[in-house]
C-alpha cells in the first residue's frame, strides 16, 4: 500500500494542479511539493523491506495471461525511487521561486508532479510493459516541460524534436518486447531473467540491441542526443529535474536492471560501452564550444551520462549507478545555482556576459565552485569516488581503451567546466558592454528577449527568499558527501557494494586489473589538473581577466565550425530524415494520389462503356433523381432475388 | 428482439426528428440525444439475442437474421458512443437535419454491423451510404464530393452484392455470418467471391491504393458526421474481413493473406508520410486514419490470434480518438473559421480547456502508452511479430514515429505559438462540448489502462 502511496500521490497532485489550478494559485506550488514529499517519505518508510531480499512487491491487475502488472522495489529502484523524490523535492520547492508570477504557475507544477509520477512508475515496475509506459510518459512530461513557454518558436521546435526522438527509443523497447513475449510469453522481468539462459547469443543481442535504443534515446546517448541542448529551452528547474539528475539517467536504470541479460552477451557490452565512451567525449568536446551557461551544463550531462552508461555497459554496475547518484545531487545544484544567476540577470543565459558574479550571487558562487570540484573529480568530493569506480571498472572489465577515454573526458571536463567557473564569477561583470564586442552573433541577441517568463506582473510580493536559495544550500552536502559511502578501507565492503549485494552478484569482473585502483585515482587526479591548469591559463591569470572582453570575442570568432555545429549530427538527421519524410510525402499526396491514382482510377471509369456519359448525365440531375435511382436501382436487385435466378 | 430494437430505433428516430420545427435546435438536440442515449445503453445491455424471420427460401435461403457476436456487440456500442457525442456536439447549420442524419446512419450502421445473413448485410452496406450521401450534397463545398464518395463505395457495393449473389447461388444459403453450421465453400469460383467482397472492404476502409475518395470526403463531412464515418463506418470493411471474408473463405484467404500484407504496410507507411506534409487540419486526421487502419489490416492478414485481439482493442481505440479529433477539429474550425495550419495557432492562451482536450485526443491518436491506442498498437504488433512478419512490424514501427511527428504538428500547429492577431478569439470549450468528447477520453484512458474486457479472445 505504501508503495501506491509513493507512486500514486504525485499524480494526484498532478491532477489537482491541473483541474483546480484557477483556484489554487500560488497554493498549487506548495501543495505539489507537499505531494512528492509524502512519496519520498512513503519510500523512504519502505527502506527495510526493500532491501530484504527479494525487495517489495506488489501484484495489480493483468491484461490477459502472459500480461501481468505489478509494482516492486528492490535496491536499484530504492536508489532511484529516493532520487527522484527526495531530489524532486528540493527541486519542487525551488520552482516555487523560480516559476513565481508565471501565468501558468499551477500547470507547471501539475506536469512536475505528473513527471514524479511518471518516472516512479518507470523505476517501479515489474514488467517491460509497465516500464514502457512509464518510459513514454516521463517523455510526454519532458515534451510538455521543454514546451511550457509555448509562445516561443524555439521552445515549441525542441519539444517535438525531444518527443519524437524518444519516441524513436519507445520503439526501439517495443521492438525487444515483442521478441521478448515470442520467446517467454510473459512481460515480467522476473521471467525474462530467468529464462534468458535459454536464448541463443543472436536474440540475446537483439533484445539488448533494442532496449538499448529505447536507453539511447533517453540518455542522450550518440547518435540520438540532439534534443538535449535543445531542451535547456524548458525553465531552469526542469532542466535540473528532468535533463540532469532524473529521466536521462533512465537508460542507465534499464541497463543495470538488465544486467542479466548483458552479462550474457558480450557483444551487446562491446556496443553499449562504445556508444557510452564515444558520447562521453563526444558531450565533453562539445562542451567546451558552448556560451550558453545551460547549454554548457547539457552537454556535461550527456558526457557524464556516457560516463554512466559505459560503467553499466560493460558490467560495471555499482560504478555506473554510483555515478547516478553522485551525479544527480551535484548537476541538480549546478543547474540551481545557474538558475539563481539566470534569475539575478534577468534571463541572461550567455556566459559572455556574466563575469564578476561572485559578489553578486555569492550562493551560486559556492554552490557552483563545489558542483564544479564533484564533477571533476577532485579527491573528498563525490565525483572522485563515482567516476574513479567507473574507469577502474571498465578496465577491470578488459576494455583498456575505454579506460583512456574515461580518463581524457575527465580532463577535458575539468577544462570546460573551470572555464565556465571563471567566465561567470571571475573579473568584470559585462552585462553592460556591447554584445558584439563580445563576438555575440546578432540573432542570439534577440533571441535573448524571448527568454521572459510571461508574467502576471501584478505587482504581487516574491516568493520568499530561502525557497530557491535552501534547496541549493542543501544539495551542497551530498554533492561533497556521497561519494564517501563507495570508499571503503579493505576495497570490498563499502556501505555501498552492501546495499547492492543482492542486486549485483559480484560479476566475473575478478579479473585483476592491470592498473591498481591508487594508481588510477593518481593518473586520474594528475589529468584533471592538467585540465584545469589551461583553463586557469586561458581564462584565470590577470592578464586574461583583464583583457577579458577581447579574449571572449577571439574564442567566439575563431570557434570552429565543426564544434558549432556540434559535429553537424543535426544537420545530418534534418537534411537525410526530416527532409526525406517531407520530400516522400509531398510526392505522394501532391502527385501520386491526385495524378497517378486517382488518374488510374478516372480512366477505369471512363473506359466502361457509357460509364462516364452516365456519370455526366447523373450529375446534371436534381437531388431527387438521385434518390430515385439509387431506390429504384436497390428495387432492381431485390426483384432479381426475390422472383428467382434460372438455376 | 433487442436486436431488432437497436435497428430501428434510431431509424424511426431519425425519421420522426424531420417532423420537429426546421430551427429548433434545442428540442432536435435533446430529442436526438435521448435517442442515441436509449440506444447506447440497449447496446450495452444486449447479450447476444438474436431474431431472424425466413424471407425467401427460393432460389437459396435468405434469412433477415440479426444477432450480435463478440465483434459486432463491440462496434454496436462504440457505434452508439460516437453517434451519442457526434449528436451532443453538432453545432452546424440546419442541425435538425444533421441530427437526423446521424441517426439514419446508426440505424443503417447497427443493421450492417448485427446482420447475419450476407444478402441483408450487402443491402445494409448499400443503405449506410446514402446518410453520408445526402450530408455531402448538402454541407459540402463541392457537391462532387458526394459524388465521388458514393460512386467509389457504390462501386464495392455492387461487387459486395454480385459476390454475395454468387454465394447465395452456390452454397444455398446466405445466412452464414457467424453461423456455426457454416462449412467452408469449396467452389472454383471463391476467388472470384472473396475477390468481390475484398474489393468492397478495401474500398471502405480504405486501404491504399483505393484510398483516394477518402481525404476529400473526411475535409468536406461536417465534424460531426465524419466522426462517426471516420470512427465506425470505416469499421465496416476491416469488420468485412474478419467476419466475412476470413471467416466464410479460410483457406483461400490464407492463400491471399500475402497481397493484404503488402497494401496494409503500405498504407501505414504512405499514409504517415503524406499526412506530415497536409496544410489542411482535417486532411492530416484523413491520412493518419489510412495510416491507422492499415495497422488493423495487418492484424487481420497475419491472422494470429494475439494480433487479432489486438485489433479489437484498436478497432475501439481508432474510433474513440479519431471521433474525438474530428470533434475537436470541428470546434478549432467553429472558432477560429479555418483548417489551415498555417493560419491556426496560439490557441493555448486564448482557449485552454479546448486546447487540453485537443492535447489529450492527438496523443491519443499518436499511441502514447497509457491510452487504449497504445495497447492495440503493442499487441497487433506482437502478434504480427509472432507470426513471423518481421518486417512488416518493424515498418509498422517506423509508422508509429511518424504518427508522433504528424500528430505534433497538427496539435502544436494549432495550440502552440503566439496568439495569431488576425484569428477570432471566441469562449473556450462549453460544458456541452466538454461532455461530447468527455466519454470517448474517458473510454480511451480506461482501456489504455485496463483493456481486460476487449482482449477476451485471449482468454
Amino acid at each position: 500500500m505504501m508503495l501506491l502511496l509513493a507512486l500514486l500521490v504525485p499524480l494526484a497532485g498532478a491532477i489537482a494542479c491541473w483541474a483546480l489550478g484557477p483556484w489554487l494559485r500560488n497554493l498549487a506550488g506548495w501543495l505539489a511539493t507537499a505531494a512528492v514529499g509524502i512519496s519520498f517519505v512513503a519510500t523512504l518508510l519502505l527502506w527495510g523491506a526493500a532491501t530484504q531480499p527479494g525487495g517489495v512487491h506488489l501484484a495489480l491487475f493483468s491484461w490477459m495471461s502472459g500480461f501481468d502488472f505489478g509494482l516492486t522495489l528492490d535496491p536499484l529502484s530504492l536508489l532511484w525511487a529516493l532520487i527522484i523524490t527526495g531530489v524532486g523535492f528540493l527541486i519542487h520547492l525551488y520552482s516555487i521561486g523560480y516559476m513565481h508570477g508565471d501565468r501558468a504557475f499551477a500547470r507547471f507544477f501539475a506536469y512536475m508532479n505528473f513527471f514524479i509520477f511518471a518516472m516512479m512508475l518507470l523505476v517501479l515496475s515489474d514488467n517491460w510493459v509497465g516500464l514502457l509506459v512509464g518510459w513514454g510518459l516521463v517523455g510526454l512530461a519532458s515534451y510538455f516541460l521543454i514546451g511550457f513557454w509555448f509562445e516561443r518558436r524555439s521552445a515549441v521546435a525542441a519539444a517535438r524534436k525531444a518527443f519524437i526522438l524518444n519516441v524513436i527509443g519507445d520503439v526501439g523497447i517495443m521492438f525487444a518486447i515483442f521478441l521478448i513475449v515470442a520467446n517467454v510469453h510473459s512481460i515480467r522481468f522476473a521471467d525474462t531473467f530467468a529464462a534468458s539462459a535459454t536464448f541463443g547469443a543472436p536474440l540475446l543481442y537483439a533484445i539488448c540491441a533494442g532496449l538499448f535504443i529505447g536507453a539511447a534515446a533517453k540518455s542522450a546517448q550518440v547518435p540520438l542526443h540532439t534534443w538535449l541542448p535543445d531542451a535547456m529551452e524548458g525553465p531552469t528547474p526542469v532542466s535540473a529535474l528532468i535533463h540532469a539528475a532524473t529521466m536521462v539517467t533512465a537508460g542507465v536504470y534499464l541497463v543495470a536492471r538488465c544486467a542479466p541479460l548483458w552479462s550474457h552477451s558480450p557483444r551487446a557490452q562491446m556496443l553499449v560501452g562504445t556508444i557510452g565512451a564515444l558520447t562521453a567525449i563526444v558531450g565533453a568536446i562539445l562542451g567546451t564550444a558552448q556560451w550558453d551557461i545551460k547549454r554548457i551544463l547539457a552537454y556535461s550531462t550527456m558526457s557524464q551520462i556516457g560516463y554512466m552508461i559505459m560503467g553499466v555497459g560493460v558490467g560495471a554496475y555499482a560504478g555506473g549507478v554510483a555515478h547516478f547518484f553522485t551525479h544527480a545531487f551535484f548537476k541538480a545544484q549546478l543547474f540551481l545555482a545557474s538558475g539563481l544567476i539566470i534569475h539575478a540577470l534577468h534571463n541572461e543565459q550567455d556566459v559572455r556576459k556574466m563575469g564578476g558574479l561572485r559578489a553578486r550571487t555569492p550562493l551560486a558562487f559556492w554552490a557552483i565552485l563545489v558542483g564544479v570540484l564533484a564533477i571533476c573529480g577532485i579527491p573528498g568530493f563525490s565525483g572522485f569516488f563515482s567516476k574513479d569506480q567507473i574507469i577502474q571498472g571498465v578496465l577491470e572489465n578488459g576494455h583498456p581503451w575505454m579506460y583512456g577515454v574515461g580518463l581524457l573526458t575527465a580532463g577535458i571536463t575539468a577544462y570546460y567546466m573551470f572555464r565556465l567557473f571563471f567566465i561567470t564569477f571571475l573579473g568584470e561583470y559585462r552585462g553592460n558592454v556591447d554584445p558584439a564586442q563580445l563576438g555575440m552573433a546578432p540573432e542570439a541577441v534577440g533571441a535573448e528577449v524571448a527568454h521572459e517568463p510571461a508574467s502576471t506582473g501584478s505587482g504581487e510580493a516574491h516568493a520568499p527568499a530561502w525557497v530557491m536559495n535552501l534547496p541549493v544550500a542543501l544539495l551542497i552536502v551530498p554533492s561533497v558527501l556521497a561519494g564517501w559511502l563507495l570508499f571503503s578501507t579493505d576495497g570490498a565492503s563499502s556501505p555501498w557494494s552492501r546495499f547492492f549485494a543482492a542486486q549485483f552478484p559480484t560479476a566475473a569482473q575478478a579479473s585483476a586489473a592491470a592498473v591498481p585502483e591508487w594508481a588510477t585515482a593518481l593518473i586520474a587526479l594528475g589529468v584533471v589538473l592538467a585540465g584545469i591548469g589551461v583553463a586557469v591559463a586561458r581564462y584565470a591569470t590577470r592578464s586574461a581577466q583583464a583583457n577579458a572582453v577581447a579574449r571572449l570575442r577571439d574564442e567566439s570568432l575563431r570557434m570552429p565550425k565543426l564544434l558549432v555545429n556540434a559535429f553537424y549530427v543535426d544537420t545530418l538527421i534534418d537534411g537525410v530524415f526530416v527532409r526525406g519524410a517531407r520530400l516522400l510525402g509531398s510526392l505522394f499526396g501532391r502527385i501520386l494520389d491526385p495524378h497517378v491514382i486517382d488518374g488510374a482510377v478516372r480512366g477505369v471509369a471512363a473506359s466502361a462503356v457509357g460509364f462516364g456519359v452516365l456519370v455526366r448525365a447523373l450529375q446534371s440531375g436534381l437531388v431527387r433523381a438521385y434518390a430515385l435511382v439509387i431506390v429504384l436501382g436497390v428495387g432492381c436487385f431485390l426483384a432479381y432475388y426475390v422472383f428467382g435466378i434460372p438455376r | 428482439m433487442l436486436v431488432l430494437v437497436l435497428i430501428l430505433l434510431p431509424l424511426i428516430a431519425g425519421a420522426l426528428l424531420f417532423l420537429l420545427p426546421r430551427d429548433d435546435v434545442a428540442m432536435s438536440k435533446s430529442v436526438g440525444a435521448v435517442a442515441a442515449a436509449a440506444v447506447l445503453v440497449l447496446a450495452v445491455a444486449e447479450r447476444g439475442e438474436s431474431w431472424a424471420w425466413r424471407w425467401f427460401s427460393h432460389p437459396f435461403i435468405a434469412e433477415i437474421h440479426f444477432g450480435a457476436t463478440y465483434l459486432s456487440h463491440w462496434l454496436v456500442v462504440l457505434l452508439a458512443l460516437c453517434t451519442l457525442c457526434a449528436v451532443l456536439a453538432s453545432n452546424v447549420p440546419r442541425t435538425r437535419n444533421m441530427i437526423a442524419a446521424l441517426l439514419l446512419l446508426e440505424g443503417t450502421m447497427a443493421g450492417l454491423f448485427l446482420a447475419r445473413d450476407l444478402l441483408v448485410f450487402a443491402l445494409f452496406w448499400d443503405a449506410m451510404l446514402l446518410p453520408v450521401f445526402f450530408v455531402l450534397i448538402g454541407w459540402a463545398e463541392h457537391p462532387a464530393t458526394a459524388w465521388r464518395y458514393f460512386t467509389y463505395n457504390f462501386a464495392g457495393g455492387l461487387t459486395l452484392l454480385l459476390a454475395v449473389a454468387a454465394f447465395g447461388a452456390l452454397y444455398g444459403s446466405t445466412d452464414v455470418i457467424g453461423n456455426p453450421a457454416y462449412h467452408a465453400i469449396a467452389s472454383a469460383w471463391a476467388p472470384w467471391m472473396l475477390a468481390g467482397f475484398a474489393f468492397a472492404f478495401l474500398v471502405k476502409t480504405p486501404v491504399w491504393p483505393f484510398h483516394t475518395w477518402m481525404p476529400q470526403t473526411y475535409e468536406e463531412t461536417p465534424a460531426p458526421m465524419v466522426a462517426v464515418v471516420s470512427a465506425v463506418q470505416s469499421k465496416a470493411g476491416l469488420y468485412g474481413f474478419i467476419a466475412i471474408a476470413f471467416a466464410l473463405f479460410p483457406s483461400y484467404f490464407r492463400q491471399e493473406a500475402p497481397i493484404l500484407i503488402v497494401l496494409a504496410v503500405i498504407s501505414m507507411l504512405y499514409g504517415a508520410l503524406v499526412a506530415l506534409v497536409q496544410a489542411d487540419a482535417k486532411r492530416v486526421v484523413a491520412y493518419s486514419s489510412l495510416s491507422h487502419l492499415g495497422l488493423i489490416v495487418l492484424a487481420i492478414a497475419s491472422q494470429n490470434p494475439l494480433a487479432l485481439s489486438g485489433a479489437l482493442v484498436y478497432i475501439v481505440a481508432h474510433g474513440l480518438f479519431s471521433a474525438a479529433l474530428f470533434l475537436v477539429l470541428g470546434y478549432v474550425e467553429e472558432r477560429e473559421e479555418t483548417r489551415s495550419l498555417a493560419r491556426l495557432g496560439g490557441l493555448g492562451w486564448a482557449n485552454p480547456r479546448l486546447t487540453g482536450v485537443f492535447c489529450i485526443t492527438a496523443l491519443a491518436a499518436l499511441g502514447l502508452p497509457g491510452l487504449a491506442g497504445f495497447v492495440g498498437e503493442l499487441i497487433i504488433l506482437i502478434g504480427v511479430y509472432q507470426a513471423g512478419l518481421v518486417w512488416a512490424a518493424i515498418l509498422a514501427l517506423v509508422a508509429v514515429v511518424l504518427a508522433s511527428a504528424y500528430m505534433l504538428r497538427l496539435l502544436q500547429g494549432a495550440t502552440n505559438g503566439a496568439e495569431v492577431p488576425d484569428l477570432p478569439v471566441r469562449r473556450d470549450l462549453t460544458l456541452l462540448e466538454g461532455l461530447a468528447v468527455a466519454p470517448l477520453l474517458a473510454a480511451l484512458l480506461y482501456f489504455g489502462v485496463y483493456p481486460h474486457a476487449l482482449l477476451v479472445l485471449m482468454r
